[in-house]
């Protein structure tokens, strides 16, 4: 199992020749390990922890849990230094007059840069975004866990539409899909969900809310294998569809072709919002697009769930092959209230491929 | 992740509880001569946000900012398409859509001519909102958390045993039944078991008896397996140990047990400690040598100046 990635680090050794950087930290916390995992593949269970890459290629950390202590060795080889409170670690970890970027800075506690500059007397880089770009183009062996994700995110569906019914709540209808995720090897899974008619805005955490006959009920689900996620969106409809609904489903299913059609290396990102949003309008339903109603028509996946660039028309990148992004027009329409459907797609050479496997349909409980 | 029921039982989180504790910060904000106080939160730093207006994010950053004499504001990066479901599980009547909480603090502090603003951990902020809050004209006054936030209450007590129980209950159930199961299965059932109970969160560690626990793998659950469940229930951790073999260890831990304390009611979800005696929730999980092997142990307490209670 990958831990301690050869071609990542190499990337960022690479990087850091040509920035002049001596040490390049990785900080992650609870909410953002990603910061952390792009080097040192550990699921850690502290608060933070931290990885020290030098420039001669030696890689150490700090953990704030001791249970971390073991595993983040196992991966790196190296030193690893237990400390409850990260400060009193990173004087440690860094020398004087080094010149450091840190990998997830903008995260960072403030006192936590503070010591870092303190103990080097320089001001710390941030190195955040270098490495994002980095990260975006996923290695061969990247792809494989984002592939199994992928395919347990279909089995997930699966266990969604086998178990969802009237009169169950919203929160036992996740309690079910997340019992089996687990069970199938999920680390963690993002999920948000939303159930009823036109009234629907949003997806969120679940509520008490008992689905009826006649809602929506929208998902996404995205579970993370060996650090990395793969999402995928669909709606089912509890008992038969309506006409609307089924009006709603064919624009949205569209919109999602055309995205998947456009999607391939050299594409500037911004277009692959606008051909989504592009089927709203011929549809009549342009008002619909904009952030009052919908948030992204996709994002990057990696080991973060909603990686960098967001899918939106005033967001420009040039797409490149290995890249991995979902793309999901999802947003709100009075013919059926919020609706949810995307997959996600791998750049290839000449296009792109769904690693999705689920039906493309408006499922029915 | 936050991806369970969060709701806001008004049972066992009585809006009398919330109102004295803003009392406390409205006192804070007096007696410092502040216009404001301002409470980071994110998706693992809820705890200071939670304890105050019983706002649990399930993504993104937000603060919660508490004027002179007013209810509490909340300046969220989520959309405004989920305030609705916000303002029915906290204090909050204001929401203000916020991709820039710093920015909007400072719209919001222009409006009012506030002049003087308290941070809760100033220094604890993430490290691009404190650039940001300090580049400003504004002057901020670093506030402790121990100003805002006193010895767990009683009601914040039985929050987390109530999450305890539930811990306890499912975990020695699900462990009892799982001698032909791999750790991904058991983690399995206990994530169904306690999410269909109303838990918001579960994180599950597992150890085979030769190592620390570590998320499960896929290994089979053996004799020496111990696991480890923390979730939270209603904003409340708990963590709670058993072990397939059934080996307990009394308090105070003796030769062959080591110690370790964990806050449960600090700003993180847990962070360790070496403060036996500061009033807080803390999780001890014993560490048992049994022969070549490694068991785990433990559960929730109440700590204090007299020690340490079972939750």
């Amino acid at each position: 199992m990958l831990k301690l990635n050869p071609e990542r680090k190499k990337e960022f050794l690479d990087l850091m020749a040509r920035r002049g950087w001596d040490l390049l930290l990785f900080y992650g916390d609870t909410w953002r390990k990603d910061h952390f995992r792009c080097l040192v593949s550990v699921c850690f269970c502290g608060p933070q922890a931290l990885a020290v890459l030098t420039k001669e290629g030696e890689v150490r950390a700090v953990v704030t849990h001791p249970w971390d202590v073991e595993p983040v060795k196992t991966a790196t080889g190296g030193s690893v230094t237990y400390v409850p409170r990260l400060v009193e670690g990173l004087k440690n970890c860094v020398s004087e007059s080094a010149n450091v970027a840190i990998n997830g800075l903008e995260q960072m506690e403030a006192r936590f840069v503070r010591a870092v500059q303190e103990a080097t007397g320089k001001t710390a880089a941030s190195a955040t975004a270098d490495v994002e770009e980095i990260r975006r183009v996923k290695t061969q062996e990247e792809l494989e866990w984002i592939r199994k994700a992928a395919l347990l995110a279909d089995r997930g569906y699966e266990q969604f539409v086998r178990v969802a019914r009237a009169g169950m709540t919203e929160f036992e209808l996740v309690a079910e899909v997340e019992g089996y995720l687990k069970a199938h090897g999920a680390e963690d899974n993002f999920m948000l969900v939303a159930s009823g008619g036109t009234e629907v805005t949003a997806m969120k955490p679940p509520t008490a809310r008992k689905l009826q006959v006649g809602d929506s009920v929208i998902t996404e689900l995205t579970p993370q294998i060996n650090g990395y996620y793969a999402q995928i969106c669909r709606t089912l409809v509890i008992g038969p569809p309506s006409e609307k609904q089924l009006e709603s489903y064919a624009i949205f299913a569209e919109a999602q072709k055309a995205a998947q059609d456009l999607l391939r290396p050299g594409v500037d990102i911004s277009d692959v919002a606008r051909v989504q949003n592009d089927i709203f309008r011929k549809h009549g339903f342009g008002d619909y697009t904009g952030p009052q109603y919908t948030r992204v028509r996709g994002h990057n996946l990696g080991l973060y769930p909603d990686e960098l660039p967001h899918v939106l028309e005033n967001v420009h990148y040039t797409c490149k092959k290995d890249m991995v992004i979902i793309c999901h027009p999802n947003t709100y329409l009075p013919l059926s209230g919020y609706m949810v459907f995307g997959d996600t797609l791998l750049v290839t050479d000449t296009g792109c491929v769904s690693l999705s496997q689920t039906e493309r349909r408006l499922f029915q409980a | 992740m936050k991806r369970g029921l969060v709701t806001w039982d008004k049972g066992e989180l009585p809006p009398e509880e919330l109102a004295s504790r803003l009392a406390v910060v409205h006192n804070v904000v007096r007696t410092k001569g502040l216009d404001a106080l301002v409470l980071y939160s994110d998706v693992w730093r809820c705890n200071d946000a939670r304890y105050l207006s019983n706002y649990m994010p399930y993504w993104n950053r937000a603060f919660v900012v508490v004027p002179r004499d007013e209810k509490p504001i909340l300046l969220c990066s989520l959309s405004p398409r989920v305030y609705p479901w916000i303002k029915t599980v906290t204090v909050h009547e204001t929401i203000v859509a916020s991709p820039s909480p710093p920015a909007s603090l400072f719209k919001l502090g222009a409006e009012r001519g506030w002049k003087r603003l308290g941070i809760c951990d100033l220094d604890g902020l993430p490290a691009d909102l404190h650039a940001e809050l300090t580049s400003g004209n504004t002057e901020l006054v670093d506030i402790s958390r121990a100003e805002v936030r006193h010895a767990p209450s009683k009601v914040e007590v039985q929050m987390h045993a109530r999450a305890a129980r539930m811990a306890r209950e499912v975990l020695e159930k699900e462990i009892s039944n799982a001698k032909a199961q791999t750790d991904h299965e058991l983690t399995g059932q206990l994530e169904l078991q306690l999410r269909r109970a109303g838990a918001e969160d579960v994180v599950v560690l597992v150890s085979d008896g030769t190592g620390t626990p570590v998320p499960p793998c896929g290994s089979a659950v053996r004799p020496h397996t111990s696991v480890v469940v923390a979730i939270e229930h209603n904003g409340h951790w708990a963590k709670v140990t058993r072990n397939v073999a059934g080996m307990t260890s009394s308090l105070p831990a003796r030769g062959g047990v080591t110690e370790l304390r964990e806050i449960l009611s600090g700003p993180y979800s847990w962070e360790t400690i070496d403060d036996a005696a500061t009033p807080a929730v803390i999780s001890l999980t014993l560490q048992i040598q049994a022969r070549d092997q490694t068991l785990y142990y433990g559960d929730t307490y109440l700590q204090g100046e007299e020690g340490l209670r079972i939750l």
